[in-house]
């Protein structure tokens, strides 16, 4: 045997030592008709898979590594970053090895895990395409870290993990946040959206009550407030229509986005300081940011 | 590049056995002996079929065994003299295997394309096979090599190969982006009946 062959062989069954060791923690979830999707058990008890792909919040199961098929229980969902928590009897099989994004470079190997049926765990491979920080999905939530890869996301492999060439996990693979783009959703981010679904069965968002609508002053950009509701935040601190956001915190208002970051995270209950125009002068107002009313949309931020 | 980790041995043996096939179309097949071609019955729909050997030459092939159901054809082409393959077990394979195809995808000659083994069996409900009813050849409920390898039109009737070069597939078509092919040893037992 000459070397190419054995080191080509020798990472070929690297790869898939690291689809079994990953696999044992990756499950399939019946939780819309047809074709199931895939499922990580994160923590022990705690199956993570996105939320476009649970469909039905009841009489879902979930298929595990030996093939068997266990009822699991809705716990909840975060539309913002796409994911979706269920919870299965403790001890059901063995819990996801976590590994870190932050070293994950472009070029780095990696596969993508998918159970659609009884017939085993399957992968996809390929490279990291880009990394970087924090950013917006367009579903509104916020992610730790932009990890993009070149892999297939084939039918069923969504809510399924990214896995490097060692087996461990470093996220969970969504198709909405970029389709056609194979997105990965962080451990961080994944980590902090289970812990606020076992802690209350949903994510809370930052709120004011307020709309607005970004114009020019002469001084740059602001947020001009066009409708208050009764009894939110924004009412409370005494902000009034016509009010003009200038800075949050101190800094100059560029973006729309500013104001969305300081709402993002646990910014529940926390205090900002603004500095608003009011009939030509500044000044600063305190707002308590409350959480946004459960069921409703993008509006009334 | 000291590393060593590369197919190119491996390719080059297999590509040492791949032939293109020209019946109206244009497909990809392989030598199962050195006068004996396989390929998918779709490529070589005709009784007879011109032969490109890898070093350049056209002989005429003559279809002497098909199995539409499993989308496979036999040529005969004594003049071929192209090297035979060495048949691998997909049934073997672990997913996260390394596995490449050789073929003509797009007209590009004896291209690589290498990927992962993902099963051996039935394609998964919901991959767009079983919605349709089921075209001869395309069933969804028989078997398949199916692989995270990307191929194109004129990969059909090639091989897929595991790290080594043996071959466990031929490459039959692409479904939700996946690559199936009819596994080899199916394409043993058709075979052995001709």
């Amino acid at each position: 045997m000459t070397d190419s062959r054995s080191s080509i062989a020798a990472l070929s069954d690297q790869l898939a030592d690291a689809v079994a060791a990953a696999s044992a923690a990756v499950v399939a979830v019946h939780a819309r008709p047809r074709l199931p999707s895939t499922g990580v058990h994160w923590k022990d008890g705690v199956v993570v898979t996105t939320d476009g792909t649970v469909k039905q919040e009841e009489d879902i199961t979930v298929t595990l590594p030996d093939g068997k098929r266990i009822p699991a229980t809705f716990v909840g969902r975060d539309r913002g970053t796409d994911l979706a928590m269920l919870r299965i009897p403790s001890g059901s099989l063995r819990v996801a090895e976590l590994g870190d994004p932050a070293v994950l470079r472009p070029g780095n190997l990696v596969l993508a895990l998918g159970r659609l049926d009884e017939g085993g765990a399957r992968a996809a491979f390929g490279a990291v395409s880009a990394t970087g920080g924090k950013w917006r999905a367009w579903k509104g939530g916020e992610i730790d870290r932009w990890l993009q890869s070149d892999l297939t996301i084939y039918p069923g492999f969504g809510g399924g993990p990214l896995v490097d060439s060692g087996g461990q996990i470093h996220g969970i693979n969504s198709g909405a946040l970029s389709r056609p783009l194979a997105t990965t959703i962080p451990v961080g981010t994944v980590s902090r959206v289970v812990a606020q679904l076992l802690d209350r069965g949903y994510v809370p968002r930052g709120w004011i009550g307020a709309a607005m609508q970004p114009v020019r002053t002469d001084e740059g950009g602001g947020l001009l407030l066009v409708s208050i509701e009764k009894d939110t935040p924004a009412a409370k601190a005494g902000l009034l229509l016509g009010d003009v956001i200038v800075a949050i915190d101190g800094k100059s208002l560029e973006s729309f986005d500013q104001l969305l970051d300081v709402l993002s995270g646990d910014s529940v209950g926390k205090n900002v300081s603004l500095d608003v125009v009011r009939a030509g002068i500044q000044r600063k107002i305190d707002v308590v940011i409350g959480e946004r009313p459960r069921g409703r949309g993008r509006a009334g931020r | 590049m000291p590393s060593g980790l590369f197919l190119d041995d491996a390719a080059a043996r297999l590509r040492a056995s791949v032939v293109a096939i020209v019946d109206g179309g244009h497909g990809a097949g392989f030598a199962w002996r050195d006068d004996l071609f396989v390929t998918s019955a779709h490529v070589a729909t005709a009784r007879k079929a011109v032969v490109l050997t890898p070093d350049g030459r056209a002989v005429e092939g003559t279809v002497v065994g098909r199995d539409v159901d499993r989308d496979i054809a036999l040529l005969h082409a004594p003049e071929a003299r192209v090297p035979a393959v060495t048949c691998g077990d997909p049934y073997a394979l672990r997913p996260g295997a390394l596995v490449f195809a050789v073929g003509h995808p797009l007209g590009v000659r004896d291209a690589v394309s290498v990927g992962v083994f993902q099963a051996v069996r039935a394609v998964p409900l919901g991959f767009g096979m079983a919605e349709q009813r089921p075209r001869r050849g395309r069933s969804p409920f028989i078997p398949w090599v199916q692989a995270d390898v990307r191929l194109a039109p004129g990969n059909s009737g090639g091989p897929i190969a595991d790290v080594e070069g043996n071959v466990i597939g031929v490459a039959a078509m692409i479904v939700s982006g996946l690559a199936l092919a009819v596994p080899a040893p199916d394409l043993e037992r058709l075979l052995s009946k001709s």
